[in-house]
């Protein structure tokens, strides 16, 4: 069965391959990616030999990041590899104990636990020493793996029937948005803080404290025992590994079984109220109600939001350390705009074939301005307070408060640019698009690539544009005292912004109506 | 006499090279059940696309109570109710939430909306699961919903591409009585189906449609001839039966 299973893994590793273009491109950058990852871990965890205890503090951290991203990458992935859910073996005359030992070596066959394996035995060469070090090292980085492995097979295991349920789908694709985070504040700060000194291998010291009784804790201690001479306390804590790495076998194996005859119940749950809200204020009313309702309840609606409030705050984060706080604050709050606007610049092409329905129904110019003018609202609705809130909390770090109001006002002409522009690139350029297993967020489908592309291009233009005179009014007003510049300022920046915005929403339907059923072909083509 | 409540002439489609319709012709007459049956890919979906203000077509006319809905397509819409074939709709709408919106959408006042929701609903056998998400419903209640939402606003023509496909026979049975049920105050009804049973228990009218053209249309009794329409329809569309000889193994107790 291992075999078999083995096999199934590398027939979809191939197919691949022959796959379209963008699914080969995806398979060869994450090879490569993972070929850098082995590569760069090692190279980094050999480099600490000589740096003593420090070292192994470090490894230990290395070592901790490898079990969380085992841990997490599953739940994020599941449904692109076929062979991690056992629902899909289920039909199969199979004993438990045979699709263990099947799963477990599918699970190790491939580029990513490759990839771990090469990286983590960095450790042979910079923390072990002499012959029983390398041997225990060995040993231990194996083991590390093994727990790696286990530990992602028990988690997908015991949430496949979650993780394949609606609810389950939705928890899982939020994830992304602290991933995103952690990713944006390691490429921003990280470097920063390594390049000023502030950050060394004697910076984890402390965290060891605690990581050293984890499991990847347990492997690298082993090693260092083995290598600063002490053998026995080395082997206890392999034994111990193993031990861990036992029960979660069994644990396992034991989800396995239950897995294969139940069944999630997680979707019988029922919303919050009956009416729709907003409804008795006529079609626009309505037409927010839904937007709104999709904002709140839609995954990927929720990770768009994720991303742009942390896209502001990376942007302005770091000037707002500085005496040039303010160029930050206005970038970040102009970025704010321009993210809203990119990411709303589909909407027809997102709304999937529900737009059916609201093609069948809306009448004219007059329901289409309505449609476009409820959508721009609800969406304003979360992005005026998401951006007052970044401008003020920028600021308030910059210790110049008041500056908090120019932000703000940037922010409303970009917001009102954004929408202008993504209500005119949904009926001008709009696209369907797919959403794929494993890919928290809809993408455009096979050759739609370049609209999304141009899309973001002309959004990112425009709006650049469209802040100019913004920028102009906080340059020409600097001398003006505050009481008298904010007041005018603000306004007139929000005035321009819905001016902007209610363009758009016009523009739009003008087009929208010229080429209603082109656009509910192209919504009914998308599988969101 | 009266307009038809559906007339159709001369519509046509071409996707590249391929002709999915090849210039159609149908009258269907006001208060009529009729159904317009055909293999995959015969072309029935593409049809009622066209016929409803979904899909452009490259020719042709489809008249609506006598209102060219390629003329003027809101005023058409305004008269018509339809559930596509494939049962997504706004997912993340409680199924409350979703028949209010489409009466909403219709212009009708919130109350009245949030009314014949509620009713469309118990009708439907939903009224208990009004308040989950359609991402939650099974495919069944789906159709359902989306039966509802193509109801609310009281449509005098009603267009259906395959409503019945994945329905349980429990909710088959209500689909069915409240299109019979439609149907019999006069309004009118055409679905699109290749369940042959059904269309030949509750259509008054059908239309064959192969290869995107009418093969045949008339009264159920006229295609009939006297046969099942599951007869007539193999006669008209031809049987694609492929030689079955060479799985000689099957059925066989051993593997």
């Amino acid at each position: 069965m291992a075999r078999i299973l083995v096999q199934l893994k590398l027939r979809l590793l191939g197919n691949a391959l022959r796959a379209s273009t963008g699914a080969k491109v995806a398979f060869l950058t994450s090879t490569v990616f993972a070929v850098l990852v082995a590569g760069g871990v090692f190279y980094l965890l050999a480099m600490l030999r000589g740096d003593g205890i420090a070292a192994a503090d470090l490894t230990t951290v290395v070592f901790a990041l490898f079990g969380v991203v085992w841990l997490l990458l599953p739940l994020l992935v599941f449904g692109l590899d076929s062979s991690l859910d056992p629902a899909t073996l289920a039909l199969y005359p199979l004993r438990i104990r045979q699709l263990a030992v099947g799963l477990l070596a599918a699970s190790a066959t491939g580029a990513w636990p490759a990839a771990t394996l090469i990286g983590l035995l960095g450790a042979t060469v910079g923390l072990a020493r002499g012959a029983l070090g390398v041997l225990i090292a060995l040993v231990a980085v194996v083991l590390q793996v093994l727990f790696c492995i286990t530990l992602a097979r028990f988690v997908t295991t015991a949430l496949a029937g979650l993780l394949r349920s609606r609810r389950g789908k939705d928890l899982a694709a939020l994830a992304v948005i602290p991933i995103f985070a952690v990713y944006e504040g390691f490429i921003q700060i990280v470097p920063k803080l390594a390049s000023e000194g502030a950050l060394t291998a004697s910076s984890f010291g402390g965290v060891d404290k605690w990581l050293r009784w984890t499991p990847p804790g347990l492997a690298v201690h082993a090693i260092w025992d083995a290598s600063t001479g002490h053998a026995g306390t080395a082997l206890l804590r392999l034994a111990l590994l193993a031990g861990v790495i036992v029960v979660l076998g069994v644990a396992w194996i034991r989800s396995l079984g239950r897995s294969l005859v139940t069944t999630d119940t997680s979707t019988q749950s029922a919303v919050h109220g009956s009416a729709l809200p907003f409804a008795r204020f006529g079609l626009i009313g309505t037409v927010t109600a839904r937007f709104w309702l999709y904002q709140r309840r839609e995954p990927f609606a929720l990770i768009y939001w994720g991303i742009t409030a942390v896209v502001m705050v990376v942007v302005g984060i770091r000037a707002a350390l500085t005496p040039d706080y303010l160029g930050g604050l206005l970038t970040s709050t102009a970025a704010g705009g321009l993210f809203v606007g990119n990411f709303h610049a589909n909407a027809i092409g997102t709304s999937g074939p529900g737009f059916g329905l609201e093609a069948t129904a809306l009448d004219g110019r007059v329901g289409l301005r309505a449609y476009f003018s409820g959508q721009n609202i609800a969406v304003g609705a979360i992005a005026v307070p998401l951006l007052a809130a970044v401008s003020f909390g920028l600021a308030a770090v910059a210790k110049h408060p008041m500056s908090g109001f120019l932000g703000l006002a940037m922010g409303l002409a970009g917001l009102g640019a954004g929408l202008a522009l993504a209500n005119l690139f949904t009926v001008a350029l709009p696209y369907p698009v797919e959403k794929r297993a494993g890919s928290p967020t809809p993408r455009p489908t096979s050759g739609h690539t370049g609209e999304a592309f141009g899309g973001f291009l002309l959004t990112l233009l425009g709006v650049g544009v469209a802040v100019t005179p913004v920028i102009a009014a906080v340059i020409l007003t600097q001398s003006v005292p505050a009481a008298i510049r904010l007041p005018v300022l603000v306004p007139c920046a929000a005035a321009y912004g819905l001016a902007l915005a209610w363009a758009g929403a016009w523009g739009a339907a003008a087009i929208a109506e010229q080429k209603l059923p082109e656009l509910a072909q192209i919504a009914i083509q998308s599988t969101v | 006499m009266a307009a038809p409540a559906i007339g159709v002439n001369g519509l046509r489609k071409s996707f590249g090279k391929k002709e999915a319709v090849a210039g159609i012709d149908l009258e269907i007459a006001a208060g009529s059940l009729a159904g317009l049956v055909g293999p995959n890919g015969a072309g029935k979906t593409t049809s009622l696309s066209m016929m409803t203000g979904l899909l452009r077509p490259d020719g042709g006319r489809v008249l609506i109570n006598g209102m060219d809905l390629w003329a003027d397509p809101p005023a058409a819409k305004a008269i018509i109710g339809v559930v596509p074939a494939e049962p997504r709709l706004f997912e993340r709408l409680s199924g409350e939430e979703l028949l209010e919106y489409a009466g909403r959408l219709r212009a009708m006042p919130a109350a009245e909306a949030r009314t014949r929701a509620e009713q469309l609903l118990t009708v439907l056998d939903l009224a208990g699961d009004a308040r989950r998400l359609v991402a939650d419903y099974s495919t069944g209640m789906r159709k359902k919903v989306m039966l509802g939402c193509a109801l609310i606003h009281n449509p005098s023509v009603l267009f259906l591409d395959e409503p019945l496909e994945g329905v349980d026979p429990i909710s088959a049975d209500v689909i069915r009585r409240l299109l019979t049920r439609f149907a019999a105050s006069g309004s009118t009804v055409l679905f699109s189906s290749h369940v042959m049973e059904l269309v030949e228990q509750v259509c008054d009218h059908v239309s064959i449609i192969d290869r995107g053209r009418i093969v045949a249309t008339g009264t159920t009794e006229e295609i009939r001839g006297g046969k099942t329409l599951q007869q007539a329809f193999i006669d008209l569309v031809g049987s694609r039966a492929k030689d079955e000889e060479v799985l000689s193994w099957l059925g066989s107790s051993s593997s």
